[in-house]
């Protein structure tokens, strides 16, 4: 049985910076597992550890049941795609992939039936004679995985193996790099910056954000139930719309002040978070799904604005409404939003300073709605989220 | 793109013609001089032989150094590889070592090596034949084997650590999950992507051995085993130099290095001008 098991894992570098804090992870047999998070966030230092490529400060790392902290990477038989594929730039690609089964010692012919198969699978068989520079991006990352698939070990470790590529590329890449896993069903943790590599690709996912392992579950979990407002925004595309959001009581019932608007809070909604009536007479981060905000049904919160944008992608219109609301400017928001750009950063001060909110709002094709139109638009009661401002947790 | 054959163009090629054929001038004094007599050598040193005379080739090749100019080739050559190969396998491990070791010592060490390139040899010269000359070093082609390969380690580990510290580490770390050990690593991944720096290694290293006099002067002079250079000395006298003879050995003595650099031109090329790809 091949599971990974972080237990307290920390790292240190000899500089003093931290890179991971406490990081307890179980990565049950077989499973897809995708570490997604910022740059700096310690996911490929957490990675580089499972592989041995990086010493661990604290803690201890299991593979299968076998303690391998002090184990040499070439003993642990995990296989490793890099982040640049890492080919042996003077071997050709059958010596590229034949490479690990020599170290082994492998007889010559079950070297090349092995890698005759693997070249199969993948679709090389052509190109074993070539050297990696005249390859392509995908041909090279297919060489890469053919090298960590030949050897049959008892992990897969990739390093944001689909970063190089080009966007069809990578679309096409993705399915084939998830059907292989399926196929094989080996253990396999994935590391990538891309938020829809890991909701695609992942059977698990786990965020982090500073070294500190924020949120991990199924995908669906996390986009439905995210564990605070880092997980919230760095999770779904466009990410969630989020808001400064006053809790009142108003005839003894739960309402929610969004600038100088206002909807009472359904019943169901705070049968399913009853922690919000803590927050009764607090601010709290509003948020809500660009697909849970509508046009206007009778009976549901209804948000007054302005469009100030319509993107059209065929299946879908992308509505940016500007409402009068403060926008959430806490820690984990900023460093996402400086992740993306400075300018987004600014852009996001400047609707602090003059109290304006754009929400995007996933419209169905046929909606008529065009830019600089007032509109009011409607939430889904259900699917509102609510963050405490200061902890950044989610409220249940 | 449209190539235009402009008066610009005209000029610029014939400069760079004309610059060739000033680099030629040496060449054409080497190969006229040395199929001249002695009396046309002096009579008319610029113009081209009356007749071809062959002979100054034969006279040295029969009579350059104790032993004739074919030893003094085998010695120069053996002299050279293996004192490159020596600074190859020996420069490169250490390199590596420095190069991918953080520690002071390492820094310290590479120091130490970067001196060894500034202070010039001449200084440590008595003390360093007291030492061959007790150990039994001195005269044989072994003894200047080890002196060069001590002499030019610092140039060497120079060369190798610059490339070394711009080399991804990515191969390394990727041979060792691969299962390969330390030494696996080395030889089958890290040395052959050293290839670039390992031919201007060779080719610098070789060409200062291969043209040095003064070290084999003063430590195998008067022996048999005389290199090309301290060899070709022996036609020049403090009263008589018989410069069509020395012209003549020098032709022979070019002629390896310049068969070398025909064939392996390319190689040459790409190794000074080449990164890593793929």
């Amino acid at each position: 049985m091949t599971d990974i098991r972080f237990e307290g894992v920390g790292k240190v570098y000899p500089d003093g910076t931290r890179a991971v804090s406490d990081l307890n992870l179980n990565i049950g047999e077989g499973e897809f597992t995708v570490l997604v998070g910022p740059s700096g966030c310690g996911k490929t230092t957490a990675l580089r550890m499972i592989a041995g490529l990086e010493e661990v400060s604290e803690g201890r790392i299991w593979i299968g049941g076998d303690e391998v902290n002090d184990v040499e990477p070439r003993k642990r038989d995990v296989a490793m795609v890099f982040q640049n594929y890492a080919l042996y730039p003077h071997m050709t690609v059958f010596d590229n992939i034949a490479f690990p089964l020599q170290n082994r010692r492998m007889p010559k012919p079950e070297v090349r039936s092995r890698v005759e198969h693997a070249a199969s699978v993948l679709g090389l068989t052509e190109l074993l004679q070539r050297r990696p520079k005249t390859l392509s991006g995908g041909q090279r990352q297919r060489v890469a995985m053919g090298r960590a698939i030949v050897r049959q070990p008892r992990a897969f470790l990739m390093d944001e193996p689909l970063s190089n590529l080009d966007a069809n590329l990578r679309v096409q890449m993705r399915a084939e790099i998830a059907r292989l896993q399926r196929d094989l069903a080996v253990t396999t943790v994935y590391v990538t910056h891309d938020q829809v590599e890991a909701m695609t690709m992942g059977s698990r996912i786990a965020v982090m954000r500073k070294g500190v392992l924020q949120h991990e579950g199924p995908p669906q979990d996390l986009y439905d139930r995210p564990a605070n407002l880092f997980v919230a925004t760095f999770i779904g595309s466009p990410a969630m719309n989020l808001m400064r959001a006053r809790l009142e009581s108003i005839d003894g019932r739960l309402t929610c002040f969004v600038g100088d608007q206002q909807f009472e809070l359904a019943a169901e909604l705070l049968r399913a978070k009853p922690h919000l009536e803590a927050y009764r007479g607090r601010d709290v981060a509003l948020g809500v799904r660009p697909e849970h905000i509508g046009p206007t049904v009778a009976g549901r919160p209804q948000l007054r604005g302005v469009v100030q944008l319509v993107e059209s992608l065929g299946s879908e219109r992308l509505v940016h409404v500007e409402i009068a609301a403060e926008p959430v400017l806490t820690d984990e928001i900023l460093e996402l939003k400086r992740d993306i750009d400075e300018a987004a950063v600014q852009t996001l001060q400047q609707g602090h300073d003059e109290h304006k909110v754009l929400l995007i709002a996933r419209f169905s094709p046929e909606a008529t709605t065009s830019a600089g139109e007032p509109v009011a638009i409607c939430l889904n009661a259900q699917r509102l989220h609510f963050f405490d401002l200061t902890t950044g947790e989610a409220l249940h | 793109m449209l190539f235009r054959y402009t008066h610009r163009t005209v000029a610029r090629e014939f400069v760079l013609i004309a610059t060739a054929l000033v680099f030629c001038i040496p060449l054409y004094l080497l190969l006229t001089m040395s199929l001249k007599t002695t009396s046309e050598v002096y009579t008319a040193p610029l113009s081209l032989p009356k007749s071809l005379n062959f002979s100054s080739y034969s006279n040295a090749w029969k009579n350059a150094g104790p032993s004739g100019m074919g030893h003094a080739l085998f010695v120069s050559a053996t002299m050279t590889v293996g004192s490159v190969v020596c600074l190859i396998a020996i420069g490169s491990l250490t390199a590596y070592t420095l190069a991918r070791r953080t520690g002071r010592m390492s820094t310290f060490l590479y120091l130490l090596f970067l001196i060894g390139i500034i202070l010039p040899f001449q200084l440590g010269m008595i003390p360093l034949y007291v030492v061959m000359r007790d150990v039994g070093l001195t005269g044989t082609v072994f003894g200047m084997i080890v002196l060069y390969t001590g002499m030019l380690m610092p140039l060497t580990v120079f060369l190798y650590t610059g490339f070394i510290r711009v080399l991804p580490r990515a191969y390394e770390e990727a041979a060792q999950v691969d299962g390969a050990n330390l030494r696996r690593t080395y030889t089958r991944v890290v040395f052959p992507l050293l290839r670039p720096v390992t031919g201007t290694v060779a080719v610098l290293t070789g060409i200062i051995i291969w043209n040095d006099f003064f070290l084999p002067l003063v430590f195998l002079s008067g022996t048999n085993n005389e290199p090309i250079p301290v060899a070709l000395y022996s036609f020049v006298g403090n009263y008589v130099s018989q410069w069509n003879v020395i012209f003549a050995a020098v032709a022979i003595s070019v002629l390896p290095i310049l068969i070398f650099y025909l064939f392996a031109q390319r190689e040459l090329i790409r190794g000074f001008a080449g990164g890593i790809r793929g």
